[in-house]
């Protein structure tokens, strides 16, 4: 009980410090918009116009990344130069459990990215809002967050060490997007791409939510994108453990 | 002569103190891994799309990659002296402002080239892009007024951000809003009016054009009007950003308004 | 008008009644502009290798005058010249010839060494390429910073900064000097070595212009001290000349554990007490008492501090730091 109520905590204060940064803004909402925006004058342009509301889920799930990834990098190296990475690990709880609901609340947050690219289309481009399987859909997005919030969890437990968890983010972007085949098909990249795109989350998030809405069977989709969760949710639980230690032999915690 | 050596080795030792990003494991990642993935990233989803070739992709991208450096790292050479708290030393000094000044634009300009050429060579390996080595010297001069302009353009921001809150907030979305208006990725004629008419007025836009006809084969003759507007740009936005310093200096001798000291 | 050479002494730093103020707003919703008024009409002269101390409790206007005289600020009126250049006018050329350390944690470049820090700093300077190392390398041996040049700034302690500002302050070797609290935060035998080393740079024909609260250092150093409160100077000469306002009284210092305010209100109203000032230390107040009257008054003293339990008294003469206070606090 006390576990979930401090995972709660967590996931409140977290939500609440996002929704008041500017960069947080701008990475959740103004992104994923521009970006949804060039693709949607992109298809227009070329041959696509019927597939707009396939761009806008994409870059949807491109503003859900781009959430995840920099607050998991970010949050580590905000608390870093705040001062609170330290107090945080010497608390009794363990930061596991610290770590965890702060990068949920940075996956949720990403909804607003897939809320904004949606309500953009149809404002400003008139893509209408149909979807073949509402309450498919309705499931598909949270396990896609849940998901994409624990390899979030993942990734922060690996930054840890690293001080420059930040730069290393900046370039996970675009190659992320281009592996889970979010918005450019898997088929038009090369085979050996593949495998790497299926470990990750996005790549079933974006297949689950995409058959919801235009239509196919998101069941295995959702399936997968859960299991995958469990296992960064392990991997998380051991890399952090690991490397909480080696950060505390070697005097890095403090380090801005 | 001083002056001179304000300009030049003042300005290497202020990139290394104000600019966030020398350190190897930030600097390749940031400013070399993440932009050819975006080169790669709009090819393929130009192909996707179905119109233009790969190179109006990669001459796009590969040009605007330099705004990484030149507009982020510009602004940061400006504006991160508010945060050390030396701007008050700085203007303390007999220096002259000008050199001072603009002796920090010239190692982001290197920057930005050595970018750009990087991703531009990643897309000739990696995609279909292939331009004649005769119309190498007219890219790369066209190369360095575009990156020179999307610096001044950094520094006008950095100058803004020596008073205004926020400005890498600024900073950041004037980056993604140019990837929309600058025809980096749409041509300007597939754009709305109003937003062809903000990208024309910015950095860039002007500069990918005239790349785009190099690259095809054409001479500089053939780009000298977007050549020129681009140095305009360039130009007028450097005399903002040394007006605007060289404004809030004597503002802040009158009225105490920037945080010296 | 202009300093020149020969044998009389030239007055280097003039300030004609400087004022200074500030328009500041308050309030949240409906903001006022509220004019502050930092200095209000400062004047003094220094001579070519004077130490000149300006003391005064914080928010007195020290910085602010200290700010306008290195060309920071422009004073709202009146006028001031160092070397005979006007500091509004002529501003770079005060620059050139001036140095000042303003000291504390911020104003360095964190990610450069200290010395890359000094390198820079010569170079706004215009120290000639030639002289920039060997320069640098004395002005690290004279602060104390040999072999720790190579480090980044970030990670100094604060008295480390302290001697670097020093440092850089004189890297053009200016002739006019400006120190704000130049020994603060650092330790005492480094700050021992300081002022030596401050001392030798007025024998060798600086002009410095010094602000601390060390009464000791001022007593130590200055050749004459002004004092500045409210904005205004209310003393001005020798440390013998202001000890001198006081000379004729007595401190009587009082260790009290646990005096109320009462108590110290019924002490201040005693005749002959002329000022009376309470420090706080850990878990007792040591309370100060001047008066013309000495010896006697001790024992009406401690009558009036019922209640409370009182240890150490002490009868002495008066120090700077007494002339100091009752400057101070009886205006």
């Amino acid at each position: 009980m006390r576990i979930l109520r401090l995972m709660l905590t967590g996931w409140v204060f977290t939500m609440k410090t996002n929704l008041r940064s500017g960069f947080m803004i701008l990475t959740a909402v103004i992104q994923p918009v521009i970006f949804a925006s060039i693709a949607f004058f992109m298809f227009q342009a070329g041959q696509r116009s019927g597939t707009l509301l396939y761009a806008a889920i994409g870059a949807g799930l491109m503003g859900i990344w781009s959430t995840t990834l920099f607050s998991s990098g970010g949050s580590l190296q905000w608390w870093r130069w705040q001062g609170f990475l330290e107090p945080l690990v010497a608390s009794p709880a363990p930061f596991a459990l610290v770590l965890l609901p702060a990068t949920l609340a940075n996956a949720t947050y990403g909804m607003y990215a897939l809320g904004m690219t949606l309500a953009w289309g149809k404002l400003a481009f008139g893509i209408p809002l149909t979807f073949a399987h509402p309450w498919l859909f309705a499931v598909a997005v949270p396990a896609t967050i849940l998901s994409l919030g624990l390899l979030g969890f993942f990734l922060a437990s690996s930054f840890v060490l690293y001080r420059h968890a930040n730069a290393l983010s900046n370039m996970l972007e675009y190659p992320v997007w281009l592996v889970t085949g979010v918005l450019v098909p898997l088929s038009l990249l090369p085979g050996w791409v593949r495998p790497i795109g299926w470990l990750l989350a996005p790549t079933w998030g974006v297949r689950a939510i995409r058959d919801s809405a235009l239509g196919g069977d998101p069941l295995p989709a959702i399936g997968m994108t859960l299991g995958l969760g469990a296992v960064y949710l392990a991997l998380g639980a051991i890399f952090l453990t690991y490397f909480m230690r080696l950060a505390r032999e070697r005097a890095t915690l403090s380090l801005t | 002569m001083t002056s001179l050596r304000i300009f030049t080795i003042g300005g290497a030792i202020a990139y290394r103190a104000l600019f966030n990003w020398v350190s190897p494991w930030i600097y390749i990642p940031t400013l070399l891994g993440g932009p050819i993935f975006q080169i790669l990233f709009f090819s393929y989803l130009g192909r996707y799309s179905g119109f233009e070739d790969d190179a109006f992709f990669v001459v796009g991208n590969g040009v605007q990659i330099c705004a990484m450096t030149s507009v982020y790292g510009a602004t940061m050479a400006i504006a991160n002296e508010r945060w050390f708290g030396t701007l008050s030393a700085l203007l303390a000094t007999p220096a002259s402002r000008f050199a001072l000044f603009l002796g920090r634009a010239v190692p982001f300009i290197v920057n930005g080239i050595f970018v750009s050429t990087f991703g531009l060579v990643l897309g000739w390996a990696l995609l279909d892009f292939s331009p004649a080595l005769s119309s190498l010297p007219a890219l790369a001069l066209v190369l360095l007024v575009t990156v020179s302009s999307c610096t001044a353009f950094g520094l006008l921001l950095g100058s803004i951000g020596l008073r205004a809150r926020d400005v890498f907030f600024a900073s950041n979305l004037a980056y993604f809003l140019m990837l929309l208006f600058c025809g980096v990725n749409i041509p300007l004629s597939d754009l709305p009016g109003w937003m062809g008419a903000i990208g024309r007025v910015l950095p860039v836009t002007h500069g990918i054009e005239a790349a785009r006809g190099v690259a095809a084969g054409e001479g500089l003759g053939d780009v000298a009007t977007p050549l020129l507007a681009e140095l305009g740009i360039g130009a007028a936005c450097a005399v903002a950003a040394y007006g605007l310093f060289r404004f809030f200096e004597a503002d802040s001798r009158r009225r105490a308004s920037l945080e010296t000291v | 008008m202009y300093a020149s050479v020969g044998s009389r002494l030239v007055d280097v730093i003039e300030a004609v009644d400087l004022h200074r103020t500030y328009r500041t707003a308050t309030g949240v919703f409906r903001r006022r502009a509220v004019e502050v008024a930092a200095v209000r009409g400062v004047s003094f002269s220094i001579g070519r290798g004077e130490l000149f101390g300006l003391l005064g409790p914080n928010g007195a206007g020290k910085t602010t005058t200290i700010k306008m005289l290195i060309t920071l600020l422009l004073p709202t009126s009146g006028s001031a010249r160092v070397l005979g250049y006007d500091v509004v006018r002529d501003a770079r050329e005060v620059r050139k010839r001036i140095g000042f350390v303003f000291g504390g944690d911020r104003g360095l470049y964190e990610r450069l060494s200290a010395l890359d820090n000094l390198r820079y700093f010569a170079e706004l300077y215009g120290v000639p390429p030639r002289e920039q190392r060997s320069r640098i390398a004395e002005l690290l041996a004279l602060v104390g910073l040999t072999g720790r040049e190579n480090e980044k700034v970030e990670g100094y302690s604060r008295g480390m900064r302290q001697r670097l500002h020093i440092a850089r302050g004189l890297l053009h070797d200016p002739s006019v000097l400006f120190l704000d609290e130049p020994t603060i935060g650092v330790d005492p035998v480094g700050a021992r070595d300081l002022r030596a080393t401050i001392a030798s740079l007025v024998k060798a024909g600086k002009t410095i212009l010094l602000t601390t609260h060390y009464m000791f250092e001022a007593d130590a150093l200055c050749d004459r001290i002004a004092v500045i409160n409210k904005g205004q100077i209310i003393a001005e000469g020798t440390p013998a000349d202001l000890k001198g306002i006081v000379a004729d009284r007595t401190v009587i210092e009082i260790e009290a554990f646990g005096a109320s305010e009462e108590a110290i209100g019924r002490l201040r109203r005693i005749p002959g007490v002329s000022s009376l000032s309470v420090e706080e230390r850990d878990q007792a107040q040591l309370v100060l008492v001047q008066s013309a009257r000495g010896h006697e008054l001790s024992r009406e003293l401690v009558a009036h501090l019922d209640g409370a339990r009182v240890g150490r008294v002490v009868v002495r003469e008066p120090t700077l730091e007494d002339a100091y206070v009752a400057l101070v606090t009886e205006r």
